[in-house]
């Protein structure tokens, strides 16, 4: 049961960085691909109907973990306190961007909300993956399980390093969206950008991958299959943006995701927040696990949501399909 | 500071800010989903220009309500970690819920709604319409199911080491004080809503711009305000104190500013009161009507402040105060609302100003009338965090002090700031601009 909620939380924080990663990735790269206002306007209009409802996947994915491991809601919360609050204003800052520019008429004030847009965006990618980082080579962790650690420890070179993988990754996932999405110059330079791009990504996939071997030697044996499928799934991105298919090339980098962050929890497993230095454990589903009742009613709830959620979303895919033009 | 005290200054700023927002969407929902059905398949242009008018303005409300809720989620965790370790198992249900069955449905087919394609099949657009008000209602239902487990936790057993177990979800999804507390909340918005949509319809009226959509709103959201006020009062608002009685007796003194416990209380109208000297001062009292009221018999035992230990009380004067700011804005609205409709029934509101005026001013005041009931609801409650089961004063986060909570509490001061001015431009500017041909 507590391995079905681990699989429940990261199957929603891996969607999570799926579907927002996109519209982060967009955001990042705005300067790229947009030249002008109206092309700005076009690529916030590419993301515009989805972005809200991609973000609610990491909502979902936060209340998930409240009911099934309060344990490990209540140290990771309040033990990154303050990354917590600075990722939670850069959401805001973000929403607020590009919730606003359409209602300002001025181009002056576009400028403001395009500069916001593209820093936040791509400074929650930062954050993501100084995250994810640190998740995967463990936090100092007291007896409570509250996080005793410094922001100097938060800042180490492996996290940072995952940090600008993650940015180089969400940013051609962003751009194999908007060249599949945006019609004209703006969709041509993303393809571009992917063209050009995937190396950045390869080599910083390298190092990272190579980092967190020494670090971790697997322990499964099936465990180096899922960073190789990763590898065909970033080759098959670059050969797709070769041919110009940009719907398949996204559906790479989508397959490229959700294999790296598959490999990731398979790494952490069992643990929900694991100790620095390994040998100290941490905190597992096991701990963290909540009552037989509690499991069965969050599982049940989660599973029902998510598939209301692709009826949803096969329903809105539908009717929002084709490509957005610059008018 | 005491950390507690800026934890809680930080939740309840966040929290008050936040619920402007849900005030305006559930509020408008109905008033959206209608116009935008009757402008598929009615079909008349005004219909299709107030549809477009009114999603605006919700689409303000929405996007507000969604950047000040991501904080809402995340602060169970950062600032209140012992709460959430003791009690996730059961308040994390519903939040899950809200997320998986009322967020996706809002946010995505909102998206719908405001970047449909011209050429899109105008049912779809009705449909849609519906479904975000329907989400609006059921984050609405969710978020009060959780805070209605504190206030009266039920369907739950304790484990060793005293964690909060969940027994049985139905219990906690269908309580009674949780029915209740909820339909009392919607009404509020519901009031709210209401008169916003009069007042904006009073204001091109009595402006002489817009004159025909301006007496539709008008109509249409005076009528609703009457028949939303009066609800606000009975039956919701009366059930609403029958069940603090009932399981939050100690609230209900301090609501009403009774000191002594005594058998046939009277209600206090006004009257000011003095906690160190345990008594109000120069109130004016109706006889016997508090047990009335709370117990539906004019002879019975209520039980005043004095019962109880004082480290139970409320802060007194903050419930007293608030309570008496809802209930008499509640009755104030009543009566405005029945002006309107009764001039609109003679036929004579068009002519009298004072009226429309009287409308138009209303406007802000239902936010006034829900804050302070929330304030009642809240502050009442103290110093339980889960009533009876948990105090406020052990549930934050053991590693975060209060200098930290009070940085991110100047630094959500300012954002909020910013937001809350934008906001007001936007509402004042899109009303200024009217409900036009053409607005996107
Ligand atoms: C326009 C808004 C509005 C109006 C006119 C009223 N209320 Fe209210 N009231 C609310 C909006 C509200 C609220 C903000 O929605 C609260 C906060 C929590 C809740 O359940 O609803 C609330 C709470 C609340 C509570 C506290 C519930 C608790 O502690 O759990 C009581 C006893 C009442 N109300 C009773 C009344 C009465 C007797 C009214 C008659 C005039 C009234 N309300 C008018
Ligand atoms: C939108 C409506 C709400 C408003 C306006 C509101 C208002 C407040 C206020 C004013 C306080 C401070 C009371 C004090 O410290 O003396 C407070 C505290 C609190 N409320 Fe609410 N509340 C709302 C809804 C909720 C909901 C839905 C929940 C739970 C899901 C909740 C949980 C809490 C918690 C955890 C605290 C902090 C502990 C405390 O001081 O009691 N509130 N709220
Ligand atoms: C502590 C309590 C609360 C939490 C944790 C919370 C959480 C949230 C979150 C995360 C969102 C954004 C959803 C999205 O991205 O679509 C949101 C929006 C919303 N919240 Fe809250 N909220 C709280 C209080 C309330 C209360 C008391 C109500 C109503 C009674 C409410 C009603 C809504 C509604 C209707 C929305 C949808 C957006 C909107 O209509 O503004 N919330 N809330």
């Amino acid at each position: 049961m507590s391995v079905a909620g681990f699989v429940v939380v990261a199957f929603m924080l891996t969607m999570y960085v799926m579907l927002d990663g996109y519209d982060l990735g967009v955001g990042a790269i705005v300067p790229l691909i947009a030249r002008s206002d109206r092309e700005r306007a076009a690529a916030m209009a590419a993301i515009g109907p989805f972005w809200n409802g991609n973000e609610v996947w990491l909502i979902a994915a936060g209340a998930a973990l409240f009911a099934l491991f309060p344990f490990a809601y209540a140290a990771s919360f309040s033990g990154f306190y303050l990354p917590f609050v600075v990722i939670l204003w850069l959401l805001m800052f973000r929403g607020i961007a590009m919730e606003l520019r359409e209602h300002f008429a001025s181009e002056l004030w576009h400028q403001f909300w395009d500069a916001a847009f593209c820093a936040s965006s791509a400074l929650l990618a930062f954050i993501f993956g100084i995250a994810l980082g640190n998740l995967l080579r463990g936090l100092p962790l007291d007896r409570a399980g509250y996080f005793q650690g410094t922001f100097a420890f938060l800042l180490n070179p492996y996290a940072l390093a995952v940090g600008f993988f993650a940015v180089a990754t969400l940013a051609l996932h962003g751009a194999t969206f908007a060249a599949m999405r945006i019609e004209g110059a703006p969709g041509q330079r993303a393809l571009r950008v992917v063209r050009s791009g995937w190396w950045l990504v390869l080599v910083l996939y390298a190092g990272v991958t190579a980092l967190t071997l020494a670090m971790h030697a697997p322990q499964r044996a099936w465990l180096p299959l899922l960073p190789a499928l990763s590898l065909i799934a970033l080759a098959a991105l670059a050969w797709k943006a070769r041919r110009g298919e940009a719907a398949a090339a996204f559906a790479a980098s989508l397959s490229f995701i959700a294999t790296l962050l598959a490999a990731a929890a398979a790494t952490i497993f069992p643990y929900l927040l694991p100790a620095f230095p390994a040998s100290r454990g941490g905190i597992s589903i096991f701990d963290a696990a909540p009552p037989a009742s509690a499991l069965t009613c969050a599982l049940i709830v989660n599973a029902g949501g998510i598939a209301l959620v692709g009826i949803y979303g096969s329903i809105v895919w539908r009717q929002m399909a084709g490509k957005v033009r610059v008018e | 500071m005491d950390p507690v005290l800026a934890d809680r200054l930080q939740f309840a700023f966040t929290v008050m800010f936040h619920y402007l927002f849900p005030i305006g969407t559930m509020g408008l929902a109905p008033f959206v989903a209608a116009y935008t059905w009757k402008a598929a398949y009615g079909g008349d242009a005004e219909a299709t220009r107030i549809a477009r008018f009114l999603t605006g303005l919700f689409a303000i409300n929405f996007a507000a309500g969604v950047v000040t809720g991501i904080p809402m989620e995340f602060q169970f965790g950062t600032n209140w970690a012992s709460f959430a370790r003791r009690s996730g198992a059961v308040v994390g249900q519903p939040l899950a819920m809200e997320s998986m069955f009322a967020f996706f449905l809002e946010s995505i087919f909102l998206g719908v709604l405001l970047y449909r394609r011209r050429e899109a099949p105008a049912p779809f657009a009705a449909w849609s319409a519906v479904l975000v008000g329907a989400g609006s209602w059921l984050s609405g239902y969710f978020v009060i199911a959780t805070e209605a487990w504190m206030q009266h936790p039920v369907g739950y057993s304790i484990a060793a080491g005293g964690t909060i177990v969940l027994a049985d979800v139905w219990a906690v999804l269908t309580s009674s004080f949780l029915g209740w507390q909820f339909v009392h909340v919607l009404t509020g918005a519901l009031v709210a809503g209401s008169f916003l949509v009069g007042g904006i319809g009073a204001y091109y009226v009595l402006a002489r711009r817009d004159e025909v959509v301006g007496r539709r709103l008008v109509r249409a959201g005076a009528i609703a305000a009457l028949a939303f006020s009066a609800l606000a009062v009975f039956p919701t608002g009366d059930a609403n104190g029958r069940n603090v009685t009932a399981v939050q007796p100690i609230k209900l003194a301090a609501m009403e500013g009774l000191f002594a416990s005594r058998r046939g209380a009277p209600l206090a109208i006004i009257g000011m009161p003095d906690v160190a000297g345990g008594r109000l001062i120069d109130p004016i009292y109706v006889p016997r009507l508090l047990s009335f009221l709370a117990y539906g018999n004019f002879e019975a035992d209520v039980k005043g402040l004095d019962a109880y230990e004082r480290d139970l009380w409320p802060p007194v004067e903050v419930t007293y105060y608030s309570y008496r700011l809802m209930v008499g804005l509640g009755t104030i609205f009543v009566g405005v609302a029945a002006i309107a409709v009764a001039l609109l029934a003679l036929g004579r509101l068009w002519r009298a100003r004072w009226a429309l005026w009287l409308l138009m001013m209303s406007m802000p005041f239902p936010y006034v009338a829900n804050e302070a009931g929330w304030v009642v609801t809240e502050v009442g409650r103290q110093p339980w965090i889960i009533y009876g089961l948990m105090r406020t004063g052990v549930a934050n986060s053991p590693t975060v002090g209060s200098g930290e909570t009070i940085f991110t509490l100047m630094g959500f001061l300012g954002m909020y700031c910013i937001l809350g001015m934008l906001v007001v431009y936007l509402v004042l500017r899109a009303i200024a601009t009217g409900p036009q041909e053409d607005a996107t």
